[in-house]
């Protein structure tokens, strides 16, 4: 097998190259999307006959916890290719993801005490394996952020710190089907089909499903951002980039 | 499209079925998330550029 | 690949599946103690000492709610459809408390049966609904019936 396209994708240079390209597009479908969710979420979901209009609430909720739970397992995969072809790029998008996903979480872990405090009475249970799962991935993450900093020597801060995402990915695992294993006092997640028994109608779930993609594509833009921050950082005695500054 | 709308008023719309704090609270921290983690990476890639130019500067005075 | 990437992506995946086989154990043997609350039929095969603190979750049985006048106290029964476990609780309820609706509650079981709670909480279940929509189920007879909390069978 010929691996050199594998390798191609590792060049920094390769990465800043097209996602110059793809930024504009991605940052004009987030602004859409974002816009378009948000009124519809605020102006146009009908209240629920018992949450009434809490379930706005949800769709911020669902939206940034969904996209929470992609962090390990993007960490890993890049992870798992700093350790076996220590390919810089990889690294790079690791470095920046994991405190991203720590702000993933924290606002996941926020909007549903909001929801929890007036719906549940509480607006947080220690003995609920879903919400401590979520608080364990925040701190995960956290950790992961700490060991990088502490780490002065750049090689060994990668790789612990892919060990430490393949690890963190069990945890994935265990907060999806929290709701499932366990009796918890957190509801299960709603199919999203219309054929499911328990689906609920397109009022509900298609400003919810415009804001996951908005939530998605925030997250690809602001990790891109962050990673070409990086790499005109780690790779600034490169010619091209010196051409790149010397023009900007 | 109007008329889809699910509020009478503005006290209404604020209101939020007397959930009001909780559902603006949670539209106001979405709000804070996304601009913090789209400016700050913009406000950094400023601050690179900048001192990548300096840099430059004083490596071609260095040179001459 | 090269036989030493090959070698490190090796032991990445032994890594892997050994935690995940550790961890996996270990949930499964402290499945009791992760679950949240015991189920009614639970509490009915004797599972939970009288006297002791434990939370209880199922459905507010249509038609139990008995709130005192001028007081804080109410009394209802939680089933989940095989068993039925009366509660008494004297306190502020949250708003999705409602007859036929998922609640957990915590505190103790005394001889006579009755579960003296110190904390209600609402449990939701993942089906939202618009009140047009609710209203013509109702009228259509097609309610869909609340699931969650059946004894596993």
């Amino acid at each position: 097998m010929n691996w050199t396209w594998f390798h191609k994708l590792g060049s920094p240079k390769w990465f800043y190259e097209l996602t110059s390209k793809w930024l504009p597009w991605l940052i004009g479908a987030m602004v859409i999307f974002l816009a378009v969710g948000v009124v519809w979420a605020l102006l146009y979901i009908p209240p629920d006959y018992q949450q009434s209009y809490t379930t706005r609430i949800l769709v911020i909720h669902v939206a940034v916890a969904g996209t929470s739970l992609a962090f390990f397992p993007l960490m890993a995969v890049a992870g798992t290719i700093t350790l076996v072809w220590r390919m810089k790029l990889a690294d790079m998008v690791a470095k920046n993801a994991a405190p991203l996903g720590a702000w993933f979480s924290f606002i996941t872990l926020a909007t549903g005490s909001l929801w929890g405090s007036v719906m549940w009475g509480t607006w947080w249970e220690w003995s609920d394996a879903r919400l401590v799962s979520m608080l364990f991935q925040f701190f995960l993450l956290v950790g992961v952020v700490a060991l990088r900093s502490a780490l002065e020597d750049n090689d060994t801060a990668a790789r612990a710190c892919a060990l430490l995402s393949i690890v963190g990915c069990i945890n994935v695992v265990i907060i999806k089907y929290s709701v499932e294993w366990w009796n918890v006092l957190h509801q299960p997640s709603s199919p999203l089909s219309m054929s499911g028994e328990s689906a609920n109608g397109p009022e509900f779930w298609v400003p919810t499903v415009v804001m996951i993609v908005a939530v998605y594509l925030f997250f690809a833009v602001s990790l891109i951002l962050a990673t070409r921050n990086e790499i005109l950082q780690r790779e600034r005695k490169a010619a091209w980039v010196q051409e790149l500054v010397s023009k900007a | 499209m109007i008329e889809a709308i699910q509020f009478a008023s503005f006290s209404e719309f604020l209101d939020m079925g007397g959930y009001g704090f909780n559902v603006w609270s949670v539209y106001g921290l979405f709000t804070v998330f996304v601009a913090a983690n789209l400016i700050s990476p913009v406000m950094k890639r400023k601050r690179i550029v900048r001192d990548l130019k300096r840099r430059a500067v004083v490596n071609e005075q260095q040179s001459n | 690949m090269k036989p030493h990437r090959q070698k490190r992506l090796g032991i990445i995946l032994f890594i892997a599946v050994g935690l995940s086989l550790a961890v996996g154990l270990t949930l499964f043997a402290l499945r009791q103690n992760i679950n949240m609350f015991y189920t009614p039929t639970q509490v009915a095969a004797g599972e939970v000492a009288s006297g002791v603190q434990f939370r209880i979750g199922g459905m507010v049985k249509a038609g139990t709610i008995q709130e005192d006048q001028g007081s804080l106290r109410v009394s209802f029964v939680t089933t989940d459809y095989a068993s039925d476990v009366p509660v008494q609780y004297e306190g502020i309820l949250p708003d999705l408390f409602r007859e036929g609706q998922g609640v957990v509650a915590e505190g103790q079981i005394d001889s006579a049966g009755v579960f003296h709670a110190s904390k209600v909480l609402a449990k939701h279940d993942e089906n939202y609904m618009s009140p047009e929509v609710k209203a013509a189920l109702d009228a259509a007879g097609a309610s869909p019936e609340n699931h969650m909390m059946q004894p596993e069978t």
